[in-house]
């Protein structure tokens, strides 16, 4: 962030020359991200979720493993025959949901931040070093962002989760591996336009060498779309858990996943409703908030808004 | 409730306004769903529990057997007598013709019955068929069968599975001719076949007066594949179906609540059951080759409780490893009922006092199995859940690589121990315990006539499975059947559903 700073201290005082008390960056940016209404929407939803699945053992009121076959499929506490006992109701195993959903919301969350983090990685190098060295280094990678994009990313999991199984491990590599592409796109072109800016050339002048370039005049800016396609694979990897785990293919029971549970709930839709539409009701807020925080960063961040 | 109804009621409206054509009592139609796809309607070439319900109303065996009271009688035979262990004489109906107009005669039977025991032509269950010999004519409305061994059970089979095809066009059609265009003597003839999809089937006017079965009553039935069952309910709301069956417990009950519709209850003879890897084909050191591993798991799990509150109906716990009405099946034997305290020493005994991790592989009802699951759990055996399609589970078990699974057994409704035990215990590939005195037994009982002397073998193989834990038997099935009010209709014990048997109220 340094070198964004840096940045705005030069465009800054050319705004409003003559007015002296006017704010720092730091405050524009910090005034910008609470007047965003999108942005602060779906950080205090995530951070929320993130509290809730952080704190699950204490706020979870049963063990979400447990088991009362005698208790099966009570509906949620709005429902005439809802309890406060089990304020989201049981599941077809007699297991409390509200339990199930905080403990899920740890699955998902670890699902989406790993994926997302294994496959930025990937995806990050790879686009930084085809943007920054050209030639034969973009060649290839270019050739291997196109082989990923012909693949079907739900066709390939499932059929790489059907042979070594479904496993909360397997999923979270298999998702990492697959979905670095936008990374790798975004970061190929980002760098492309970097590398022949001023500042770039002028840290080449002075003998930088090419790692020092790369983490220090190259990464930190593009580092604001690096957070805005962090935050949307973020949600993709999230939703294709649930689709993987709600084909059978996913996290296997009787662990708590969202899309999980939808699954199990899609057997009962026509009378009871709410065994899918809560989990389901879960991961479009989680996903909502995700998007709206990507959203926002991305307006925020965006240059041409810096004024 | 109230709001549930308001709801369907709401979604029945938006159906019926959408124009869904409602065929039922007024136009003689009666529409029904199946869940599965059904590939081939040629009964010898699928299966599948819905190809038998075609069977059944599209050609006729020899002997038919009356599901209610589970009389032997004469259908295409008129009678039959045996004239030693391994020949059996037939004298046939005369003045019955095949839907295509074709007269049956000893040529049909003789040609079905060499066609199907030819295990070249590779009908699908080897075992309905492959206790036959051959079939020789003795005149134009006499034959004989010659079995290969003495087998007891011969009529049974000749009134289930074993049904006879016209020699003419079955020469010329073919099984895949047979699938697209069904013909039989059945009290119903096939009018269209989209296969997997659609069957549309007619009352055959010609049904030959003296037949067990009776003369259908219903007019027309149109026979669709609708594999979810929310669907299936919302059409059965709005008209569109009048006739379903296999509804899950839960949604029976609710439908019951809802009233409007008939629900019956019926048990099956399909029986489910834990397989253990006793012969230790997965691996030497595999824990279920111990004893007390597969006695402490059959300890853990409490069927009574799964049975109670999610098959529900009249679905039984299972002690033995057969259909409580199947012939020679021993209830006599080892029991082990739910207790945790015991599973958990019997582990500790057997050299796994912290409990242990198993692969527990499943491929219907995700839920029993879930629950099977947490009881497991709850004395310490942590399992890796597969769930796999039935296909490539039974493959795997063919190999032996499965060392834990809850597999289930319709024994294709056939009310004989032999259907299942000597199906899975006499060392085939699908024998998981692999136990050569249990073969031997099952052996003597198979072939034998003297059913004294079956029932006494039998009884010595079942006691030692139980006894051993080879498997542990978990529950019978049941099966929902929601139609119509305006539908005469009462389940069989089968669970092969009878059209012709059906009427209108």
């Amino acid at each position: 962030m340094a070198n964004t700073t840096e940045t705005m201290n030069t465009v800054a005082p050319k705004v409003e020359p003559e007015v002296l008390s006017s704010p720092t960056p730091r405050q524009i940016l910090l005034t910008k991200i609470l007047g965003h209404k999108g942005l602060m929407f779906g950080a205090i939803v995530l951070l929320t979720i993130f509290l809730m699945a952080l704190f699950a053992p204490l706020l979870a009121p049963y063990d979400p493993y447990h088991q009362d076959l005698m208790h099966r499929m009570i509906p949620p506490v709005w429902d005439a025959k809802g309890s406060w006992e089990n304020i989201l109701g049981t599941d077809h195993l007699g297991r409390d949901y509200l339990s199930r959903l905080l403990y899920g919301a740890r699955i998902s969350l670890a699902i989406g931040a790993i994926a997302a983090l294994i496959s930025g990685i990937i995806g990050t190098s790879m686009g930084v070093a085809a943007g920054y060295f050209g030639g034969r280094v973009d060649a290839c990678v270019t050739f291997l962002i196109n082989v990923r994009l012909a693949m079907p990313v739900v066709l390939v999991a499932l059929a790489v989760v059907a042979l070594f199984g479904g496993s909360l491990q397997v999923v979270i590599t298999v998702l990492g591996l697959l979905l670095w592409d936008r990374f790798a796109v975004v970061m190929r072109s980002a760098t492309l336009q970097l590398r022949s800016m001023e500042y770039v050339t002028a840290a080449k002048a002075i003998g930088c060498s090419t790692k020092r370039i790369l983490f220090s005049e190259i990464m930190p800016n593009i580092a604001n779309s690096l957070i805005v396609i962090v935050t949307l694979e973020m949600a993709h990897a999230i939703l294709l858990e649930a689709a993987l785990s709600f084909l059978g293919l996913g996290v296997q029971p009787p662990t708590p996943s969202w899309g999980l549970m939808v699954s199990e709930g899609k057997q009962m839709l026509l009378f009871q409703p709410w065994m899918i539409a809560i989990p389901g009701v879960a991961l479009f807020i989680l996903v909502l908030a995700i998007n709206l925080l990507g959203d926002g960063l991305r307006d925020v961040s965006a240059p041409e808004n810096r004024n | 409730m109230k709001q549930i109804l308001k709801g369907a009621g709401i979604f029945a409206l938006a159906m019926a306004a959408a124009g869904t054509a409602a065929a039922n009592k007024a136009d003689d139609t009666l529409n029904v769903a199946f869940s599965k796809e059904l590939e081939n309607v040629d009964s010898y070439y699928n299966s599948a529990r819905e190809g038998v319900i075609l069977q059944r109303s599209i050609w006729d065996g020899l002997v038919y057997r009356d599901p209610y009271t589970g009389e032997y009688q004469g259908n295409l035979a008129t009678d039959w007598q045996w004239v030693d262990d391994k020949t059996l004489e037939f004298n046939l109906r005369q003045g019955v013709t095949f839907h295509n107009g074709e007269p049956f005669d000893a040529d049909d039977v003789v040609a079905t019955v060499n066609w199907v025991a030819d295990e070249k032509n590779g009908v699908k269950t080897q075992r309905n068929v492959n206790w036959m010999e051959s079939a020789e004519k003795i005149d134009q409305f006499k034959v004989r069968i010659h079995l290969k061994a003495p087998f007891p059970a011969a009529i049974e089979y000749l009134a289930g599975p074993v049904s006879i095809y016209p020699n003419e066009y079955y020469a010329e059609a073919g099984p895949t001719g047979m699938g697209l265009n069904p013909v039989g003597t059945g009290p119903y003839k096939v009018v269209s076949v989209e296969p997997g999809k659609h069957f549309v089937l007619e009352k055959y006017e010609n049904y030959h007066k003296d037949s067990p079965k009776g003369q259908a009553n219903i007019g027309r039935l149109d026979i669709r594949t609708i594999p979810d069952f929310n669907t299936q309910a919302a059409e059965l709301f709005s008209g569109g179906l009048d006739w379903i069956w296999q509804v899950p417990p839960d949604q029976a009950e609710s439908l019951t609540a809802m009233g409007g519709f008939t629900v019956a209850n019926e048990s099956t003879m399909r029986i489910g059951y834990l397989q253990f890897d006793a012969a230790g084909r997965s691996g030497e050191d595999n824990p279920f080759t111990k004893k007390l591993v597969r006695q402490a798991i059959s300890h853990a799990i409490d069927r009574e409780a799964i049975v109670q509150s999610m098959l529900q109906g009249k679905s039984r716990v299972v002690n033995s490893a057969c259909f409580p009405s199947q012939f020679g099946c021993e209830q006599d034997v080892k029991t082990y009922d739910y207790d945790p305290e015991k599973a958990k020493q019997l582990l500790a005994e057997a050299g796994y006092p912290n409990g242990l991790e198993i692969d527990f592989y499943a491929y219907r009802d995700r839920s029993y199995a879930e629950a099977m699951l947490g009881f497991l759990e709850a004395v310490g055996i942590k399992s890796n859940f597969k769930l796999l399609q039935y296909s490539a589970l039974r493959e795997l078990n063919m190999k032996g690589e499965v060392p834990m699974s809850f597999q289930t057994w319709g024994s294709y409704s056939i009310n004989d121990v032999s259907a299942i035990v000597s199906q899975y215990f006499k060392l085939g590939s699908l024998d998981s315990a692999q136990d050569k005195q249990v073969k031997e037994w099952l052996d003597v009982a198979d072939s034998s006539v003297d059913s004294e002397e079956r029932k006494e073998y039998y009884s010595k193989a079942l006691k030692k499975i139980a006894e051993e834990a080879y498997w542990l038997p978990l529950f019978s099935y049941n099966s929902n059947y929601v139609f119509s009010q305006d539908l005469e209709y009462a389940p069989t014990t089968d669970a092969i559903p009878r059209f012709f048997q059906m009427s209108w109220k």
